[in-house]
């Protein structure tokens, strides 16, 4: 394993270099021209009203933002730990683990998120009663669980499609070898499912970030809702467009490099 | 007489704890049949839409003309990395104010939210049909493209009968799951207060408090018409099968 990390850096590393001028310039070119830009404005003390609420603003949409990370990164936990028990209960030799999670998965996978996270949120009480405490159920918590839903229905379709991938003649010579089904699934199985998994898993974790956005719509006070506050209290025109295709970039910046880097693995596979 | 079957059904289904009184409402009753009909408007309008745009994105993205396949690309990339709510406030709530302020026709605005969550929506699913067809553009072997050139096909004819056709089969499976996609997408209607099935259901069960029966009507509802699109497709790829391409 280390051997092969060894070897594969610096290929990895060459065609880096090679792509550079290609890519890594222009975004270059952009940074510093808006660096220019930010600079003479600063300088010269002409910069637009707009820019100036935005600046204001910018910590509150921060921490929306953060908000809204930790929404997905939880989910992703949750659904990952659920996805992975439902995906093993699939396999299963029982016929009825086998329909049971059949429906689970595609009820799950098949429900728009939007109306997911409306059931987690009014299903659920405002607040739990355990014995004779009270705890509130706070309304993000609820959002997390109901993108833990589709994320555990999907997790579990890449964790069986993983496994499944893995040609059974290697079970087969495996067990010719002496090794017990135990140490088969633990030494060769899963090893090779875990790297297979991992690019359509970041897929998925891109997807349920940018799905936390609804989590606006159920009252949470994410970026979303942060911006829409923003774009009421300023209640300018300029500010409105700019405050709006701020979101927009702020998902790009935190979703695109989670989808190169998804694309990079899946090419690096390819070549193996 | 379908009313006293109606009224027999809500009190069997409140035996089990399932409080579908709604239904015995006429304006209720008649807010949510309309939700599930715009819900079905969207999916039709939206599929023709999206599939058009989809075409379209892809040839400017296989056109080999930097011009045109670089404003693409970015613009693939920008609408797959970010969410399709924000996309839709960007285009409802920044653009159509835009035009509100700057058009000055007799009868207002003519973009209702109905049309910009169709405009977002399409446009949103044509760039993930742009991808796939991009996809089967390049699976199609460059000998079966040499050997049409060389039976004396002229370049449009390679592009109708052969390239595109072989093209359209191989993307068919990822453009069907983009439109069971597209389907469950239709939901976010609701949050710019276009009547959908979501948006009424909101609308019931704010006077009602029947959250979980509705949520059970509006599951099913969506998997009706995912099955159905699935269905859809899988008979398309039956009846395109062609002897030597796929299994």
């Amino acid at each position: 394993m280390a051997s092969e990390i060894a070897l594969s850096r610096p290929r990895h590393v060459m065609r880096a270099a090679s792509d550079t001028p290609a890519w890594r310039r222009p975004w270059a070119l952009v940074a510093w021209a808006v660096l220019a830009l930010l600079a003479f404005w600063v300088a010269t003390g002409t910069t637009p009203v707009a820019f100036v609420h935005l600046w204001k603003w910018s910590p509150a949409l921060l921490r929306g933002l953060l908000a809204n990370i930790e929404i997905s990164v939880l989910a992703m936990a949750l659904g990952t730990l659920a996805g992975l028990v439902v995906g093993a209960l699939s396999l299963s030799p029982l016929r009825v683990l086998r329909v049971v999670t059949r429906w689970y998965v595609q009820v799950f996978r098949n429900a728009p998120v939007l109306v997911l996270i409306y059931f987690t949120t009014y299903v659920f009480p405002f607040e739990l009663h355990l014995v004779s405490w009270t705890f509130p159920f706070p309304d993000w918590i609820k959002v997390v669980l109901g993108l833990a839903l589709p994320a555990s229905a999907n997790v579990a379709e890449i964790f069986r499609g993983a496994i499944q991938s893995i040609p059974s003649a290697q079970w087969e010579a495996a067990q010719s070898l002496a090794f017990r089904r135990s140490e088969i699934f633990r030494l060769i199985v899963l090893p090779q499912c875990l790297r297979r998994m991992l690019p359509p898993w970041m897929n998925l974790y891109a997807s349920i970030t940018m799905s936390t956005a609804l989590a606006s719509l159920v009252g949470v006070h994410d970026v979303v809702d942060t911006a829409q506050i923003a774009s009421n209290t300023v209640a300018r025109t300029d500010f409105t467009i700019l405050v709006y295709f701020t979101l927009l970039g702020l998902f790009f910046a935190y979703c695109y490099p989670i989808a190169r880097a998804t694309r990079a693995l899946e090419r690096r596979h390819d070549r193996h | 007489m379908s009313d006293a079957l109606l009224a027999q059904a809500v009190a069997a289904l409140r035996t089990v704890g399932l409080n579908y009184a709604f239904v015995l409402d006429m304006g209720e009753r008649s807010a949510f049949l309309r939700g599930l009909g715009v819900t079905l408007q969207l999916c039709l309008l939206t599929i023709p839409c999206s599939l058009a745009a989809g075409v379209l994105i892809a040839a400017a993205l296989t056109s080999g003309r930097a011009w045109l396949a670089k404003p693409a690309r970015a613009f693939v990339e920008v609408t797959r990395n970010t969410p399709t709510l924000v996309q839709l406030y960007c285009a409802f709530l920044v653009l159509n104010m835009l035009i509100t302020q700057h058009v000055k026709l007799p009868g207002g605005n003519p973009l209702t939210p109905f049309v910009w969550v169709v405009i977002v929506v399409s446009l949103h699913k044509g760039v993930f049909h742009a991808e796939a067809l991009r996809a089967g553009i390049e699976a199609v072997p460059r000998v079966t493209l040499e050997a049409a050139r060389s039976l004396g096909f002229s370049q449009r004819q390679l592009l109708s009968r052969v390239e595109l056709p072989l093209a359209l089969r191989f993307a068919l499976p990822s453009l069907v799951n983009n439109l069971v996609d597209l389907v469950k997408m239709t939901a976010v209607a609701s949050a710019i207060a276009v009547g959908d099935v979501t948006y009424e259901s909101i609308m019931i069960w704010t006077q009602r408090d029947n959250v979980l029966e509705l949520l059970l009507l509006i599951l099913i509802f969506f998997g009706l018409l995912t099955w159905l699109v699935s269905l859809a497709g899988r008979w398309l790829e039956e009846r395109l099968r062609m002897p030597g391409y796929g299994q």
